[in-house]
């Protein structure tokens, strides 16, 4: 509808008030769907909100990863209490003129199931943030990887996933 | 003047469009689905009525156990029988092996048997036998193949799921997550109990 609008040859003044009105509507709507609080459908997702950092060039700075997980669901922690269970881990490319630390990983909660109480495994839910610690010569960078995380709900595990990732920062 | 005022305003918001929809575009990408239906759901085995093996004859397999003899559901005929599906990554799947293996036992009188089938592409049979070990399951264990998976989970991929089959060869219930041990118990007798003597 939109492209068939823009496609037109000849616009009058109506129809472009309203072309206007619609894609300052969509634009507004976007940014809604874009934000880490609002994902864009409720449906059984790991979210990765690429967002364009900026650090000081030259010196150790910290980048910030942000998740989020769907809601009902939760991913192992990076460190889940049990040997058998796939820990959430950022598998990270070199780059260039990009110095990579070892990613900081925030701690979990503790998560049992139902009919079995007494077994707490270490989990995220909702939103967390891994930290990257970094040395970026000055310049615009970045950074791809993984995250490899496995899900569960309240009763069923999943597959483990890798997410791709990709870290755009300005080191000025 | 004013025709090139609007044509600028026109550009400019289809321009600031076109990139929030790539960057929506990109954002989409990086999604990954991770099966919704039961997120959340009440503690309690999700019965599948809607899984097409329901009432169905159980699909025919052969799969290797971890000694790497092969295994076949015609094996198994004429008793009844749990096809649970598990994996190494799967922790409500390690809750009820234990249940599983208790009532293999208790009700071996009555011809039952359990099977255990590993959906874990990423390890290899020494974790697999590892963790059944640890779980003091002695019922069989056999790793699926893709075949086995679309015969029996029809796409889905959530854990821990059982067929259960009755003396006729027939799928009586198909249950998906984790449940109560009473639950599955009833299931078990329910399952023995069908088919006839």
């Amino acid at each position: 509808m939109k492209a068939t609008c823009l496609n037109r040859t000849r616009l009058t003044f109506a129809p472009i008030v309203s072309l206007v009105f619609i894609l300052a509507t969509t634009a507004h709507l976007g940014h809604a769907q874009l934000g880490m609080d609002a994902p864009a459908k409720p449906k059984s997702t790991v979210l990765y909100a690429a967002e364009p950092q900026s650090v000081p060039a030259a010196r150790s700075s910290l980048l910030e990863l942000r998740f989020q997980i769907v809601p009902g669901f939760h991913i192992n922690s990076h460190t889940p209490n049990s040997q058998f269970l796939i820990p959430t881990a950022l598998t990270l490319q070199p780059a260039d003129g990009v110095k990579l630390g070892a990613p900081q990983y925030p701690a979990g909660v503790p998560f049992s199931f139902p009919f079995d109480p007494g077994v707490k495994v270490d989990v995220y839910s909702g939103s967390f943030t891994v930290k990257l610690p970094v040395v970026a010569t000055a310049g615009d960078h970045a950074i791809d990887g993984t995250l490899k995380y496995q899900a569960c709900d309240n009763a069923s595990c999943y597959p483990p996933k890798t997410l791709p990732v990709r870290i755009v920062f300005t080191a000025k | 003047m004013m025709a090139a005022g609007i044509a600028l305003v026109v550009w400019s918001g289809w321009k600031n469009w076109s990139q929030r929809r790539s960057a929506m575009q990109a954002q989409q990408q990086d999604r990954v689905d991770l099966m919704p239906d039961n997120a959340g759901s009440a503690a309690s085995y999700a019965y599948t009525d809607q899984s097409p093996l329901r009432g169905k004859p159980a699909p025919a397999f052969t799969l290797l156990d971890l000694n790497g003899k092969k295994v076949s559901l015609s094996d198994f005929k004429g008793r009844p029988l749990v096809v649970n599906f598990w994996g190494t990554y799967c922790a409500p799947c390690k809750i009820e092996m234990p249940w599983l293996e208790e009532f293999s036992k208790k009700y071996a009188a009555d011809g039952l048997q359990v099977v255990g089938v590993t959906y874990d592409s990423e390890v290899g049979r020494d974790t697999i036998a590892r963790d059944a070990q640890q779980l003091g399951v002695t019922y069989p264990i056999l790793l699926s193949t893709p075949k086995a998976e679309k015969d029996y989970l029809s796409g889905t991929d959530a854990l821990p799921m059982s067929f259960y089959v009755d003396k006729t060869g027939k799928v009586i219930e198909v249950t998906a997550g984790l449940g109560s041990k009473d639950e599955l118990e009833s299931m078990v007798k329910e399952t023995i109990a069908s088919g006839g003597k």
